[in-house]
């Protein structure tokens, strides 16, 4: 039984179909990318799992149950955790205490979610920087950060936002093994990414959204041949026969 | 992230337990009842800011309506006296029990609302329980007296039963006990699930879902909290003046007054309040006792300045300054060269 | 039937001074999306402009326009510049700074107060034309000055929205009011735009001074009076509407008009605000909000 599955979830703001009836389903264990191009829709899918948004119509069954609609912190009671794109540390605190919010999930007792904070944050690599301000940090500890602190909450999925935008090509790499690790650690991954080596690499399976709709899924190799995924991003003129020329 | 040496944590006690003699033994050698009365005002306003920084700072929003429970405390527990003879100690329970649901009541659709609407509704809500009282004469039994206000009954020499006294020493123990206890009560709640998830919720509120916090329950708890707690000032504040006005004790003024307090000195900190209360409050009473006659309103344009001053140049308050002046003093006389930290 | 429409008429010849302040508010609650808790001492200081002018050269208030409007209106660019935009600047990144309204309210007390210390409390009035004339149109009375704020208002609102709509100026100002940083990557000036915007809203103020002084005391706290009730119509006429304020106004002088009939007047206060707060939660957008153009 798949771990996730997104049954012809759309959602409509007024008039636009920002999600046009997209099913896709993720097993347990598996690495899951979304992929496609700019204003596809991915971010508001992930919105619709993880509770931010309610699908205008369609279903969202996690582990047999329908979430659909539920509200974001009920989604992380079920062990779905996420992050977001734009990443949103608590600056005002130390890196301790954003990692303590999310062991605070598993445990009343602060000494408790404490030590398995500072658990996560070390396997992140962040455990000597616990006492330092979030807003010191630089952007790739930041983004350890966002990671860390969803880890802290012991989800059994995690929905990554764009986690490696903006990173170098060796922090790339370093984060692709903290996924792989991760997910050796029986997390499920589901992630959007736009890197195209990265998510490529690393993903077991992937689903591309174009306009709001998929246009195909597949496993990396499929989807990086496929027809209409190479039009997708690159435009009619990089199809079969086209000339190759591209506009960005 | 203090890591000092024994001989500077020793200091850093001593000093404070020095303070905090000091502070306790005050009416010992201060007689001046207008000096203790400034004092016990002083008490007074930090207690409350500290009841209004639950939520205007550990929730991030900015409620400018806060006068309308201290009112309800001071009313309620007046008026369960005057009518049926209970002493303040017990009406003061009832009064912070109505402030507390009337602050759900408030908070629960308010705390949904965008910043500054959310500062403009709860000034709406505080003026239109301001307006109801002034409106009201007679509530059942209970004499409301309108815009005239209630004096409460005086009682010859000292009743602690009726939570009266005749000198000004045994409120500003009370108050400072309070004060203490509601400091206490802060800091022990940070450390708390409640703490943590109310102050993720307020600084980050969509990072804070993601985690498991279901934000609005947290800020309508606090809410809850902070109105029973100011409340109980309420009652405090009826005995201790035995005369209040709606638009005194309900009034905008007052609200903004406990906001600016917790603002200047530095909202969401412990120590904030107490620290905006202490440099605002005597300026406030000194101006209005001395100068008031030949400059009206000069405390007030003074705060004005001050609250200008401070958004501009330390927006999160003078507690964060004045905490590295103080480690920076005790470097000094400890005699050691420590790097400050931010 | 008779006494209805002349209470009608009372209430839309108030509302309209009412809207007329609520205008330069909304124009700066719209575009700079702070709180401006300094606008009814705004109105205080427009209106002794107007009052210290007209005493000292005896002109007609509607004359004095020409000085008072400038006036404020470097005024409120000034104030702007000073006081709020270092925290806009310095709080780049968020939408709707609280500095800002603790700023203004500082700027609040510190205006009011001055005017305490300065002229004194006491209740002014100074002698114009227009005092206490009235008109009769068919068997209804309708007071002159009142009549005269009334078509200011309207000629008022006409000038603004043509402004905000054709002019350059007017077109950045509502840029700036969609998305600050969009408009300051299309080479506007956001800061600039927002001491302008805030020039405006005082020299409206300033108007409201000229209206005023006919028919209304002048005394350091008048300003408190109308900051609340611009609050109110602002948001039922919905932020950043010229419209909105307008009939958010006529709205709200009808409402003072028409209830004291049925309840005293402190009574009426209180339908104020709970009709506030019914907009508040109903209808946050306003009469007139956002969604749609100026």
């Amino acid at each position: 039984m798949a771990l996730l599955e997104v049954r012809n979830v759309s959602k409509h703001f007024g008039g636009l179909k920002a999600v046009d009836e997209v099913t896709l389903s993720i097993e347990k264990g598996q690495i899951y990318g979304l992929i496609g191009p700019n204003g596809a829709g991915k971010s508001t899918l992930f919105n619709c799992v993880a509770g931010t948004y309610a699908p205008t119509m369609g279903a969202i069954i996690y582990d047999g149950r329908d979430v659909t609609g539920w509200k974001p912190w009920d989604i992380c009671k079920l062990r779905i955790g996420r992050t977001f794109q734009i990443v949103k540390p608590f600056q005002s605190r130390t890196v301790l205490y954003n990692a303590t919010v999310g062991a605070f999930i598993r445990t009343s007792n602060r000494s408790e979610a404490e030590d398995r904070a500072m658990e996560v944050l070390r396997k992140f690599h962040l455990g000597d920087k616990a006492g330092v301000l979030a807003k010191n940090l630089t952007i790739a500890d930041r983004k350890r950060l966002e990671m860390a602190r969803a880890m802290a909450t012991d989800p059994e999925m995690l929905l990554m936002d764009e986690c490696m935008a903006g990173l170098r090509p060796n922090e790339v790499d370093e984060t692709l093994d903290v996924l792989r690790e991760i997910r050796n650690q029986g997390v499920t991954i589901f992630m959007i990414e736009h890197i195209m080596r990265a998510i490529m690499s690393v993903s077991d399976k992937i689903t591309v959204i174009q306009f709001g709709r998929k246009i195909m899924d597949g496993n990396p190799e499929e989807v990086a041949n496929d027809e209409r995924v190479i039009k997708a991003y690159l435009g009619e003129s990089y199809g079969a026969g086209g000339d190759g020329n591209v506009a960005a | 992230m203090n890591s000092g040496s024994t001989k500077r944590k020793t200091i850093d006690t001593m000093l404070k337990l020095a303070l905090a003699v000091f502070v306790f033994t005050i009416p010992v050698w201060l007689s001046s009842p207008t000096y203790l009365q400034i004092l016990i005002m002083l008490f007074l306003f930090a207690y409350l800011t500290t009841t209004w920084n639950l939520v205007g700072g550990f929730a991030g929003v900015l409620p400018l309506g806060h006068s309308a429970y201290v009112g309800i405390g001071a009313y309620t527990s007046t008026v369960l006296f005057i009518s049926l003879g209970v002493s303040p100690w017990i009406g003061m329970w009832a009064g912070a029990l109505i402030a507390a649901v009337v602050g759900v009541f408030i908070g629960i659709p308010t705390l949904k609302l965008r910043g500054a609407y959310f500062a403009l509704s709860t000034m709406a809500f505080g003026e239109g329980i301001r307006v109801l009282v002034e409106n009201t004469m007679q509530l059942g039994p209970f004499t409301i007296n309108g815009p005239r206000g209630i004096s409460v009954p005086l009682l010859p020499g000292n009743n602690l039963l009726a939570y009266q006294f005749t000198s000004k020493v045994p409120y500003y123990y009370i108050i400072l006990l309070m004060l203490c206890v509601v400091i206490f009560i802060t800091w022990w709640f940070s450390r708390t699930r409640p703490g943590y998830y109310l102050a993720a919720g307020g600084e980050e509120p969509e990072a804070a879902q993601a985690l498991g916090v279901n934000v609005a329950r947290y800020k309508v708890l606090a809410m809850g909290i902070s109105c029973f707690l100011t409340a109980l000032g309420g009652t405090f504040l009826a005995q201790l003046t035995l005369y209040f006005y709606p638009k005194q004790i309900l009034g905008l003024d007052f609200s903004f007054e406990l906001a600016f307090i917790a603002l200047i000195g530095g909202r969401g900190t412990i120590a904030g309040p107490v620290v905006g209360a202490l440099l605002l409050r005597p300026v406030s009473e000194l101006t209005r006792i001395y100068l008031s006659s030949t400059l009206p309103g000069l405390h007030l344009v003074i705060f004005g300045l001050v609250l200008i001053l401070v958004m501009l140049f330390q927006p999160r308050g003078l507690v964060e300054p004045l905490e590295r002046a103080y480690n920076w003093f005790l470097d000094r006389i400890s005699g050691e060269r420590k790097e400050v930290k931010s | 039937m008779e006494f209805y429409i002349q209470i009608l008429i009372n209430g839309l010849m108030t509302g309209s001074y009412y809207g007329l302040a609520a205008m330069g508010l909304t124009l700066i609650f719209g575009v700079i999306k702070v709180i401006n808790f300094a606008h009814g001492s705004m109105l205080m200081v427009g209106m002794f402009t107007a009052y210290w002018i007209v005493k000292l050269t005896g002109w007609h208030p509607y004359a004095a326009l020409i000085l008072v409007v400038p006036m404020l209106f470097i005024f409120g660019y000034a104030l702007q510049g000073i006081v709020i935009k270092p925290i806009l600047v310095s709080q780049r990144d968020v939408r709707e700074p609280t500095e800002v309204i603790i700023v203004t309210t500082g700027v609040w007390y510190i205006l009011d107060n001055l005017a305490l210390m300065v002229f004194g409390a006491e209740y002014r009035v100074v002698p114009t034309s227009l005092s206490g004339q009235i008109m009769l149109v068919g068997d209804y009375i309708i007071q002159t000055p009142l009549l005269y704020g009334f078509i200011t208002t309207m000629v008022t609102a006409g000038l603004l929205m043509w402004f905000l709509k054709y002019t350059k100026m007017g077109m950045s100002i509502r840029a700036a009011s969609l998305d600050r940083d969009a408009a300051s990557l299309m080479g506007i000036n956001q800061y600039r735009v927002y001491n302008i915007a805030f020039g405006i809203g005082a020299a409206i103020a300033g108007i409201v001074g000229c209206v005023l002084i006919p028919f209304y005391y002048v005394f350091p706290t008048v300003g408190v009076v109308f900051d609340v009730k611009c609050f109110i119509i602002v948001v039922l006429g919905g932020l950043g509407s010229i419209p909105g304020a307008l009939i958010g106004g006529l709205i709200v002088g009808l409402i003072e008009s028409v209830f004291p009939m049925f309840m005293t007047s402190t009574w009426t206060e209180l339908i104020v605000y709970v009709v506030f707060l019914a907009v508040l939660f109903v209808m946050p957008a306003g009469l007139f909000g956002e969604k749609r153009d100026w």
